[in-house]
């Protein structure tokens, strides 16, 4: 397994606590985590990436006990993320921010290619490379956020959100983009309350809750559930 | 109206002068701009550094390059030293000014024990000496000054622009939660940071040495044109810095020559003030 999340207790200041959440992710997977706003979504995955401090519970990644890993070590081990806002450096370049990607020496090391790789999944970052990334819209920002993991040659992206805030007809192209992601390699833990989207692309699934994981399993089998079906699919 | 020799001869030593301010605001907007500290201190460190300068060349007869080998890497250490105070008591923006308000004032307190309140100066040859460019003068000094500064603006500005050290400082002073999320540990670059801006106080120190009289109360002389500077030139930028020392440095010249030098903090305030109204593009 290479996330494996057990009875983890994260809370901190105003941000939603969560409970005891345990799940995992296996290389090659994209596993969603569906729940309504305020339920611990992204506190849990910003403890995921490091930004938090774990109370109680077991984090690791690839075997790695990550509890008492530092914030800015999480990314050597293999962990990217995609945060909620997205939250680019704004006043530096496109291609400023997809270098910040690559920050640390064995990802920079294969800078030149991994540029080529996101230039090629996303061609308009090429033509604005040189913008504030401030400047550009919210989908074109967005695409910035991924490329940015991209770049640090992750072996998890952690997505928060990632179509928070932008037209339905791009929301599409971002999901298309996660399989992608996956399909190159990387496995994918997507946190997300557009829940038939993210349930659409993933291999399985979990609810979360007040802070605490409610269900789990295939996205077809949750589907089915009347609690899910009533209040995340409104029928 | 003054002769065009005169205004031409003003504006010069204007900019030369100016920088000086550059020099000083450099370091300040570097830890203001990259890691939110306002170090007040600065202009302490720049002042016990031209003290000990000045000691070092009337007592011991140290050339000013030797003093200034020794005093730029223990300016170095010391502002380091201070980056691990504010780290190991998590100061804040507001705080720092504070707390190195109160350095400033000690170490403005040490240098009075030590040297006294009497004026000192560093008389050396280099005071003298000028170039003669037509019908202008330019003091040979003040040019070394400002091509030390112009030297180091554009080295720092490379560094943050180029390097992947910089490029982590800049993303880090945006959001340091999502930088060390990609690996940038903020407080290993803010310690070389600080240092390196107590350093450029060191060698701002070495030529106010050489080209001021020094007394302690002169720390504060300069902080109210030295902070126009660096907002002027924006925060975190030190190439914004020399040129904002610089317009501000020929402008209050250009006012002492043509009104009186009464109009010359006048002068740069304004420019302050109608800078920041302006709010121009390409600032």
């Amino acid at each position: 397994m290479l996330l494996e999340v057990r009875d983890l207790h994260i809370g901190y200041g105003d941000a939603p606590a969560v409970w005891g959440a345990s799940l995992d992710v296996d290389a090659g997977e994209i596993v969603s985590v569906i729940g309504p706003n305020g339920a611990g979504k992204t506190t849990l995955i910003n403890a995921i990436a490091g930004l938090l401090r774990v109370r109680q519970g077991e984090l690791r990644f690839d075997g790695a006990d990550m509890r008492h890993v530092k914030a800015h070590e999480f990314c050597a081990h293999g962990i990217a993320l995609v945060p909620e806002g997205r939250r680019l450096f704004v006043k530096m370049s496109v291609e400023e921010n997809l270098e910040l990607g690559c920050y640390l020496p064995a990802a920079r090391a294969a800078r030149a290619e991994s540029l080529e790789r996101v230039y090629g999944l996303f061609p308009i970052l090429r033509q604005k490379r040189l913008q504030p990334a401030g400047e550009l819209s919210g989908g074109q920002q967005q695409m910035v956020a991924i490329g940015r993991a991209l770049m640090a040659r992750p072996r998890i992206v952690l997505f928060d959100e990632p179509s928070l805030g932008l037209a339905p007809a791009i929301v599409d192209d971002m999901f298309d983009i996660i399989v992608r992601v996956r399909d190159s390699g990387a496995a994918v833990l997507l946190v997300e309350q557009n829940v038939l989207k993210a349930l659409g692309v993933a291999d399985r699934a979990y609810v979360l809750e007040q802070g605490r994981i409610m269900a789990h399993g295939v996205p077809d089998e949750l589907m089915t559930q009347p609690h899910i079906r009533e209040a995340y699919l409104g029928v | 109206m003054p002769s065009a020799t005169l205004l031409g001869q003003a504006l010069i030593s204007g900019v030369l002068a100016g920088g000086m301010y550059g020099l000083l605001a450099m370091g300040l907007s570097l830890s203001w701009g990259l890691l939110r500290l306002v170090n007040l201190s600065h202009f302490a460190l720049a002042f016990l550094s031209a003290y000990i300068v000045y000691e070092l060349g009337t007592k011991y007869g140290v050339a000013p390059w030797w003093s200034a080998a020794m005093v730029v890497p223990l300016m170095f250490a010391v502002g380091a030293s201070q980056y691990w105070l504010f780290d190991r008591f998590r100061v804040n923006e507001l705080a720092s000014l504070l707390i190195t308000f109160s350095f400033a004032v000690i170490v403005e307190a040490g240098i009075q024990i030590y040297w006294t309140a009497d004026y000192r100066r560093f008389e050396t040859h280099y005071a003298t000496e000028s170039i003669k460019a037509g019908p202008f003068f330019i003091p040979v000094l003040d040019l070394t000054m400002c091509i030390v500064a112009s030297v180091l603006a554009w080295g720092t500005w490379m560094w943050l622009r180029k390097t992947y050290v910089g490029k982590g400082l800049r993303a880090a002073a945006e959001d340091a939660d999502i930088a060390a999320a990609y690996g940038v540990d903020h407080r290993k670059l803010a310690y070389i940071l600080s240092g390196i801006g107590a350093a450029y106080a060191g060698i701002a120190g070495t030529f106010i040495a050489l080209i001021a009289t020094l007394a302690p109360a002169q720390i504060w002389a300069w902080l109210g044109v030295v902070f126009a500077v660096v907002i002027i030139g924006r925060l975190g930028n030190p190439m914004g810095a020399l040129l904002a020392g610089m317009l501000i440095g020929a402008s209050e010249s250009l006012a002492m020559a043509v009104l009186s030098p009464a109009w010359a903090p006048v002068v740069s305030f304004s420019v302050l003030i109608v800078i920041l109204l302006w709010d121009p593009e390409w600032l």
